[in-house]
């Protein structure tokens, strides 16, 4: 199965399971949650299910395309489900038999993994899927999220495209992942790895980062001033960015890093408590919307 | 009598969280029946990963009936004039009964009424619904969740009950927001080889019922299980299974039906170092390593997976498995094959970005620290050009593989990892070993630096810690602890011991002090005086728990605020250990006997007297002449026949020797106190009376070399 046939494939089911299929956000993050599909999306009392693919930038990473499994570039298949369904695990396994993974072939299992972003102020407790060993999939259902508990609970379903797909073709490396029938992963992005990992290492103007951080960080500020949550929410996103290059560059020490990390998550704190007070202002207006059955599309009609 | 079984199924549970919530089960069950007057002949506790269940055998019907006795009010306020007050009907009331019930009994406080009262017992079952839902939602976990709608808190969520009274099911309910968990009597099998539910007949055939749906409910089924069919796995390719117990425990709780199943890599990854290998293999995946043959380091290029799929889909989950830990090796070979590209030295100067303590500067401004504690030490133990000089290397050196690839991806190789780079670096072997043993003991009862390398480094980077964080005040009180302070300063005691360094830790803290970074330090006198105390105090915790010796004559040896014995206990640390085990054999082979009353009762009476506690010799201090008795003169010339005699025990550390010395001197003193010719130590007469005193006196300044008699207890 081809790269692009097994997002074809994973936006066909949760599809077919009522969630709604979005686009990639175009804000460079770290992870599928920071996008506002879940990061603001968890908040509030209002039924929420979708399902989309996040580019996901991790500076430190990087590996100039050397690292077979490890890149500073790359996708996660993220679900989010609010509140969380009583049979998501067994949903969850029927996805894997729609990507052609026979759960009786193998060894799946459920391992404690915690996940705590503290520079966004949210955690959860879930597990890391594991498939003959191979960590694919991240389960966290979300406790907190930028200070706020969650209530109803969502979870979020993380696939590791590229792991999976790795295991799908028997390749050993990122970089030969056949994306379609002609070209390969290494064809589209190694080049990318390389020129990205000698800017996150060695090219990148620490002077310029550190001022940036403090442009998008005051800009956070006054946006929030006049109660513009999204706009906002981006500048965070490019704050909390900013620092990862930093942190990537070797330029922040352990104490400077825990006082970046507070600055972005009283940021995020503050994005989320507007959030939940601008949805609560307009009536929570999806509460009028029914919470994913994640009956298959075909048995309904 | 009957069983009863609950089974609560959940979601994945943490392997961490089972073993917990059985053991909680395990001890807090029986209790809480006990409370309500059940006591079953067995409480047995189950777990897996998707369940924990109880069944408890021997429960009767209902509560056994009972008799409980109620106090009412006094006799006095119960009864005016023959007839009962209202507080004695109120009391008759509140209890059902009436007047006629009451029995009048005596108490220390007077006569009061009693009454009895038989309390039927309730159904069993009754019981049971009533106490199961704390049983469930009191289990202390260490991340709770919460899920759906609902506020339950549990570990993960529950998604079934089963509550079997024998073979009636016992209706429960648990709600969480939307969701409601009903009880009856089906429970799941295994996810892949038997994913229809399970319907449990009868509370007794739970364990076995389950066994068939390819469940193993009992932690220590599998524990055996994995043990055996690691072991057989090993076999087969040659090799030994390398079981570490901690992952051991935790793999129990991560299947519900273990099979072995072997896999292989490359054997071309056995050039990276085996504990590389081994930390990839168990921190990352829960294999079991391969050894060569039983306490061999060599690793086969093999591991053991526990599978909890079908055994028959083996051979593809060791094929997928195999594929996973060749890219985590790929991962280890890369970082250990760059990390070697440069030698060991080259990455001091990136140490200075890595912050040891905010005011305390980098790691790399620590490094430099330990050299020069290292050269203090070196002094001290008087050690030749050579080792120093491998000493003084390995300091510098020792943190230089916090900066490496490999350390920053395994944080428990560092040290291990220096040595290997050390090695190849072109280090000589005892710098290379130092490095790796100036972490040990890495806790308590871990083993000790073997070398004179590895122990000066490993003092010296203890010293430096626990200077530098005490010269900013952040004294570890009770049981925080944030820097490790207390294992630090235990391991630079035991490392001390262990080597027989004969270490003058008051003098090493001042020259730390005196050297330490101008500005940092406020007061060096102070600081000084707290980390004798600091010191002083786990010396006494380590002689008591870890050696084994009574707490008085740890007193006796450390002294109760009594600053010459530490001085001399910090001053001499091998020494105040071996006058701690020396009292504690005299005391065991009661030797002590023969000179304790004479000595602890000079010591006792000498505190009315003025001598200096250091005075040995008589001659300059008494006067024969006020003597009156002829015990006067027995004392004083035993104590002149004891002076050489204690000069040379206490200059050859020969304890032996002054008890026998002091055995000798016993019987003129107890006739001195005792005897026909006793004296009244307490004389009228000033002279007399000082002159009795200071022969006193210098007996317990004999002892005192040994140790603080007062402080001895019989």
């Amino acid at each position: 199965m081809n790269f692009q046939s097994v997002i074809a494939t994973l936006h066909q089911f949760w599809g077919d399971r009522g969630c709604l299929i979005v686009q990639p956000y175009d804000t460079e993050k770290g992870a599928g949650t920071k996008s506002p599909h879940t990061f603001l999306r968890a908040i509030g009392p209002e039924p929420w299910s979708v399902a989309y693919v996040e580019p996901c930038r991790r500076p430190g990473d990087g590996r100039y395309g050397e690292n077979p499994n490890r890149v500073q570039h790359y996708y996660q298949y993220q679900v989010l489900i609010k509140p969380s369904p009583n049979n998501i695990q067994d949903v969850y396994l029927e996805s894997l038999r729609s990507l052609g993974i026979q759960p009786e072939d193998h060894d799946i299992r459920f391992v404690e993994d915690n996940w705590e972003d503290a520079a966004v102020g949210a955690w959860g407790v879930g597990w890391e899927v594991w498939l003959d060993g191979m960590e694919v999939t991240q389960f966290t259902y979300f406790q907190q999220c930028g200070g706020i508990d969650c209530h109803p609970v969502s979870v979020e379903i993380t696939y590791g495209l590229e792991r999976l797909t790795m295991y799908l073709q028997g390749v050993n490396s990122i970089f030969d992942i056949r994306w379609n029938d002609t070209l390969t992963y290494g064809d589209v992005y190694l080049q990318a790895e390389i020129e990205n990992s000698t800017y996150n290492f060695e090219a990148s103007d620490p002077e310029l980062l550190f001022t940036l951080f403090g442009l998008f960080e005051t800009e956070a500020s006054r946006l929030m001033a006049k109660e513009l949550v999204l706009p906002a929410f981006d500048q965070v996103l490019k704050c909390s960015h900013t620092f990862n290059l930093l942190d990537a560059r070797g330029v922040i020490s352990v104490t400077e890093r825990q006082r970046y990390i507070l600055k972005i998550r009283s940021l995020a704190r503050q994005v989320a408590q507007l959030y939940f007070k601008q949805r609560e202002a307009l009536g929570f207006p999806l509460l009028k919307s029914t919470p994913a059955s994640l009956e298959p599309a075909e048995a309904k009609s | 009598m009957a069983t009863f079984l609950l089974e609560v199924g959940t979601e994945e549970l943490p392997a961490g969280f089972v073993a917990s919530a059985i053991a909680q089960w395990q001890a807090n069950i029986p209790n809480r029946l006990s409370e309500h007057f059940l006591t079953p002949s067995a409480v047995n506790v189950y777990g897996t990963p998707r369940r924990l269940a109880v069944v408890i055998e021997g429960l009767p019907e209902q509560q056994p009936e009972r008799v409980e006795e109620a106090k009412g009010p006094s006799v006095q306020a119960a009864f005016k004039d023959g007839q009962p007050t209202k507080a004695a009907e109120g009391f008759a009331r509140s209890r059902g009964l009436s007047i006629e019930d009451f029995e009048i009994r005596k108490t220390d406080k007077g006569e009061f009424v009693f009454v009895k009262q038989t309390i039927p017992g309730r159904p069993t079952p009754e019981v049971l619904t009533e106490l199961i839902p704390d049983w469930i939602f009191k289990l202390e976990g260490k991340r709770l969740m919460r899920w759906g709608d609902g506020d339950q808190r549990f570990s993960r969520p529950i998604r079934w009950l089963v509550a079997l009274w024998d073979e009636e099911v016992l209706p429960l309910t648990l709600v969480n927001g939307a969701e409601t968990v009903t009880s009856d009597r089906l429970s799941q099998g295994h996810r892949i080889l038997h994913p229809d539910p399970v319907e449990i007949a009868s509370a007794s055939t739970y364990v076995t019922t389950l066994r068939k749906a390819f469940i193993e409910v009992d932690p220590e089924e599998r524990r055996q299980a994995i043990a055996t069919q690691a072991a057989a796995a090993a076999k087969r390719v040659g090799g030994v299974a390398f079981v570490n117990p901690g992952l051991l425990e935790e793999v129990v709780d991560l299947v519900e039906y273990p099979t072995a199943v072997v896999g292989q890599f490359d054997p071309e990854f056995l050039d990276v170092p085996a504990e590389v290998l081994v930390m990839e293999m168990e921190s990352h995946q829960r294999y079991f390593p391969v050894l060569k043959a039983e306490g061999s380091r060599e690793l086969l290029p093999y591991f053991i997976t526990i599978s909890n799929g079908d055994p028959a889909k083996s051979g593809i989950i060791a094929e997928g498995n195999g594929r996973v830990i060749r890219a985590r090796l790929s991962d280890g070979r890369y970082f250990f094959d760059i990390d070697r590209k440069q030698p060991l030295e080259s990455y001091l100067p990136k140490l200075e970005t890595v912050t040891f303590q905010e005011a305390l500067g980098s790691v790399r401004a620590k490094s430099d620290r330990i050299v020069s504690i290292a050269e203090h030490i070196c002094d001290q133990l008087s050690l030749g050009a050579p080792d120093r000089a491998n000493i003084l290397r390995a300091a510098l050196l020792c943190k230089a593989d916090l900066v490496t690839q490999m350390v920053g991806e395994f944080p428990e190789l560092q040290g291990v990892m220096g040595e290997k780079y050390a090695r190849t670096s072109g280090e000589p072997e005892a710098v290379a070993v130092a490095i790796a043993e100036h972490y040990l003991p890495k806790g308590a009862g871990d083993a000790l630096p073997q070398t004179r390398a590895g122990q000066v480094v490993g003092l010296a980077d203890r010293v430096d810690t626990l200077v530098g964080i005490f010269s900013l005040g952040m004294i570890p009180t009770g049981s925080s602890d944030p820097f490790a302070l207390r294992r630090a300063a235990n391991a630079i005691v035991n490392i001390a011991w262990g080597a027989s360094l004969p270490l003058n830790l008051d003098r090493l803290l001042q020259d730390v002090l005196a050297n330490y970074a101008t500005g940092t330090v406020q007061d060096a006198a102070a600081l000084h005086t707290q980390l004798r105390d600091f010191f002083l105090t786990r010396i006494r915790t380590l002689l008591q728990e870890d050696q084994g010796i009574d707490y008085d004559l740890v007193n006796a040896v450390v002294g109760e605020n009594d600053a010459e014995y530490g001085d001399r206990a910090l001053q001499d640390v091998l020494d105040v250990r071996d006058r701690a085990h020396f009292l504690q054999s005299i005391r065991n082979n009661q030797t002590l006997e023969t000179i304790y009353e004479t000595v602890n009762r000079s010591t006792r009476l000498a505190k009315q007297g003025d001598l200096d506690t250091t005075a040995l010799d008589p001659r300059s201090i008494v006067d024969p002449a006020q003597f009156e008795k002829s015990s006067e003169q027995a004392v004083y010339d035993a104590l002149v026949k004891l002076v050489p005699e204690t000069q040379a025990a206490q200059a050859e550390r020969n304890y032996q020797k002054l008890m026998d010395a002091l055995s000798q001197a016993a019987p003129a003193v107890s006739r001195f106190f005792d005897g026909e010719d006793s004296v009244l130590v307490m004389a009228e007469n000033p002279a007399v009376r000082r002159n009795r005193l200071n022969l006193l006196g210098l007996l317990r300044n004999h002892a005192r070399v040994l140790a603080d008699f007062g402080a001895i207890v019989k």
